[in-house]
């Protein structure tokens, strides 16, 4: 396969199996990864060192929460068929697709919004709340506020790539990595819809 | 290649998985065994996720490796070296 003399470890093919394209996005995410489980381990110390954590269940309106989920959920699943599209050639299709995904995240920044605002009027600040241990608000607006951000950078994301595969200009690698920053931002939902509003 | 069909089974794993631990969370169950099924269930979606729309089954070992046991390991590290410690300063302020 390759046509250098040295072996693959010595640099002569693809060590990974990717490009480094991919393989750069992907040690961006193990990166990113350890931020939001540095986040998390920070907000487990904090709550188990605080005998009166607020109860999670009488604050946070689990119905909200719950569709923030599902719409999260259900845009990683079109991504991934963007991504299956685009790999099949169907360029057109897979456009749809991403400006579909962009648009779920958009829902689930504007449900946020909501969220915030309404935790906000209740009296909810960075370092103070009604519901008891200042900290709790801390952690809440810190790690969602984290999660929003790269929510927010991703339907930038996906609104440039969609706009870029419609005019013919990103590869379908391109919507690829796309589609690899976005799952990882349903990912991190994942820990943090267990541990924050469940658990 | 068409992945589709798995693209589609695994939305229905990842949302009746969702639903099935926010009905976990409000059951009255044991602490602790509330506490297990739950995370048991965060496990099994961050490996669907992973493996089927991130494509990590379809990758070489060398990278599933590389990005699998990282993050484990940093999480793991983290967990048993911070968080656990909150019981302690509890334990210890408390009295």
């Amino acid at each position: 396969m390759s046509h250098s003399t040295t072996t693959t470890w010595d640099g002569g093919g693809l060590p990974f199996g990717v490009s480094w394209q991919k393989l750069m996005m992907w040690l961006f995410i193990v990166g990113d990864a350890i931020l939001f489980a540095s986040f998390l381990a920070g907000y487990g110390f904090l709550r188990l060192a605080n005998p009166n954590w607020p109860d999670s269940g009488q604050i946070f309106h689990m119905s909200l929460i719950g569709t923030m989920t599902f719409v999260l959920i259900s845009s990683s699943a079109t991504m991934a068929a963007a991504v299956g599209a685009s790999r099949a050639g169907q360029r057109e299709k897979a456009t749809r697709l991403v400006w579909l995904t962009a648009l779920g995240g958009a829902i689930f920044l504007g449900m946020q919004a909501y969220e915030w605002s309404t935790f906000i009027h209740a009296g909810a600040r960075l370092s103070t709340n009604p519901w008891g241990v200042p900290l709790f608000s801390s952690c809440f607006f810190v790690i969602t506020g984290f999660h929003g951000t790269h929510v927010a950078s991703g339907v930038l994301i996906l609104a440039l790539t969609a706009w870029r595969n419609s005019t013919g200009k990103a590869s379908a690698e391109g919507v690829e990595l796309a589609g690899l920053y976005w799952h990882f931002v349903d990912l991190v939902w994942v820990f943090i819809f267990t541990f924050f509003y469940l658990v | 290649m068409n992945h589709s069909r798995t693209y589609w089974l695994t939305w229905l794993a990842l949302l009746g998985l969702t639903l099935v631990m926010i009905l976990i969370g409000s059951a009255p169950l044991p602490k602790s065994a509330m506490l297990v099924l739950i995370l048991c269930g965060m496990t099994v979606k961050a490996g669907l996720i992973s493996a089927n729309f991130m494509h990590l089954r379809f990758e070489r070992l060398s990278l599933v490796a590389t990005v699998v046991a990282s993050t484990v390991f940093v999480v793991v590290f983290l967990y048993f070296l911070i968080a656990i410690d909150g019981q302690w300063v509890q334990l210890s302020t408390v009295r």
